[in-house]
């Protein structure tokens, strides 16, 4: 479904991706880890088009989507959850959700858009209770629910994941990943960027280590939990 | 001659307050639809009611264009004038901070002031009132008819701003581009056109004021910057981003000013509205409407 051939990106003269190259099959978790300032998030948000790249070609469905406008790469179904939520603080959590819809926001459309919306508040139950409430005053686990809630309102195919565990408790965590498993039998590929690595190989089909902007390392969750590099340096020896 | 009593006069100052509040509440409310879209405070804010007042006066006494059709076409230019301001003035600004981008809009205050007193020169320019000038007696306060006209149009206008903002999913995706642009481009929001479209509401707002206060008070030139500040006064007063607050903060400005004008020395109108801000800003930061809440989660 996504296939990305030889990505250069670069914030001024540092050169954070180095000829990355990954692949993402349809219906499959793929997990991208690495320590922090690897260039994980930067990889993701160049697929998503925050980021402008330098060189390289991001094939989306077979078709060359790197340069795109971020506004335009949304309405193809990929939705990026990126690092530390970035949810509409000042906005009401309904509001929020309602958003996340925008792209294809029409009368025409309203029955879709109210059945995705209780699909949302049917996984995250909390997020239906807190629907009035002013979305930054939600707790960090909550806004992350919520950040992916608005993610999942926008049609999606391809659902890209940033960090999803970052600052949050570690039950909260379980049920986030949970979350992602059910996703994915629903049919939504997921590309999974996490610092927590035990529990994004296990949740994956396949992963890739991303050392100092390049791949280093490939492979499926079973090799590469036996794996003694992989061992040492991402799962705590 | 009737006799004026205080109760007549109190009443007189009351109304004339409300008008010219209306008039601060329009320019507060275009303070707060560009605030609300891209965190920015654009000074050129008072530019658009004196373009406004201005274009008007040329369009319908100078080239002799009927009221009906010189409103909506000094509206559209001064609307216009706004987007040129968000094409030439914020938008080529590389990598920009809020800071930035509101000195930019300084800059285009002055510009834009300085262009008009080349076009219009520097004297104030007159308006035929929209219903005559006869004026109406009320209670012993005289009442010209435009001063309904100003108050008519600030109902109007806030009630349409208040359905969009909080009822239109364009409206709350407006709101969502000052929250946090990247990932309202990320809902697909194509935030670069939510910019523009709210420089040119803000402008079309300003149109309005200028184009309905021009009869009363006149307009000219440099009428700007004043009109900016006691607008923003009038925001900061409502609570920054509040809507119904820019109104009720407007009104009050006004208020303060007509009875302080005339109770106390009408030399010191100006003083009232800039000390009013001032104890605003030292008491009540989030203002009369502004929820606590949000302002503890604003950047700026």
């Amino acid at each position: 479904m996504l296939r990305i051939d030889g990505l250069n990106a670069s914030y001024g003269s540092i050169r954070v991706l180095k000829d990355v190259s990954i692949q993402v099959p349809a219906g499959n978790v793929v997990s991208i880890i690495g320590a922090n300032g690897a260039g994980k998030s930067t990889l993701l948000k160049s697929i998503s088009g925050i980021m402008k790249i330098n060189g390289g070609r991001i094939l989306y469905k077979e078709r060359n989507i790197a340069g795109m406008r971020t506004n335009q790469i949304v309405r193809l179904g990929v939705s990026h959850v990126p690092e530390g939520r970035q949810i509409f603080a000042h906005l009401t959590v309904c509001d929020n959700i309602n958003l996340g819809a925008y792209h294809y926001f029409k009368r025409s459309n309203r029955l879709e858009i109210k059945e995705r919306m209780t699909r949302v508040y049917h996984m995250f139950p909390i997020l239906e209770k807190r629907s009035k409430q002013i979305a930054g005053t939600l707790s960090g686990g909550e806004q992350q629910m919520l950040a992916i809630g608005r993610a999942l309102m926008g049609r999606p195919e391809l659902l890209l994941l940033d960090e999803p565990s970052m600052g949050i408790a570690p039950l909260v965590v379980r049920e986030i990943f949970n979350v992602i498993k059910q996703l994915n039998q629903s049919g939504v590929t997921v590309l999974l960027v996490e610092q927590n690595a035990k529990a994004a190989i296990k949740v994956a089909h396949n992963s890739y280590v991303l050392e100092r902007g390049e791949i280093v390392l490939e492979g499926s969750s079973a090799e590469l939990l036996n794996n003694p590099k992989v061992k040492e340096h991402y799962l705590g020896g | 001659m009737e006799k004026i009593t205080l109760a007549s006069q109190l009443l007189q100052y009351f109304i004339t307050g409300l008008t010219v509040g209306s008039v601060y509440a329009m320019v507060a409310v275009g303070f707060n639809i560009i605030y609300n879209v891209t965190e920015i405070i654009n000074f050129a804010q008072g530019e658009f009611v004196m373009l406004g007042g201005l274009i008007m006066v040329f369009l319908h006494v100078a080239m002799g264009l009927s009221l009906i059709l010189a409103f909506p076409a000094t509206i559209v230019l001064v609307t216009l004038i706004g987007i040129l301001i968000d094409r030439l003035a914020i938008r080529p600004i590389r990598c920009p901070s809020v800071l930035t981008l509101i000195i930019a809009t300084i800059a285009v205050s002055i510009i834009i002031k300085g262009t008009a007193s080349f076009i219009w020169g520097k004297n104030p320019f007159d308006l035929p009132a929209f219903s005559g000038r006869n004026p109406i007696n009320i209670l012993g306060a005289v009442i010209q008819p435009q001063y309904f006209w100003v108050i008519g149009f600030l109902v109007v206008t806030a009630v349409a701003l208040s359905i969009f903002f909080d009822r239109t999913i364009m409206g709350k995706a407006m709101s969502a581009c000052a929250d946090n642009p990247n990932a309202a481009s990320l809902v697909g929001i194509n935030v670069k056109q939510m910019v523009l479209l709210s420089f040119a509401l803000s402008a079309a707002i300003g149109a309005v004021a200028g184009i309905t206060i021009t009869p009363i008070s006149l307009m000219e030139y440099d009428r700007g910057a004043m009109l900016a500040v006691k607008g923003f006064g009038a925001a900061i007063l409502g609570g920054l981003g509040s809507f119904p607050g820019a109104i009720l903060g407007g009104l009050i400005m006004g208020s303060i000013e007509s009875f302080g004008a005339g109770l106390i020395s009408s030399g010191y109108k100006d003083a009232f509205a800039l000390i009013v801000l001032l104890v605003i800003l030292f008491f009540k930061p989030s203002g009369l409407m502004g929820s606590v809440e949000i302002s503890r989660i604003k950047r700026f």
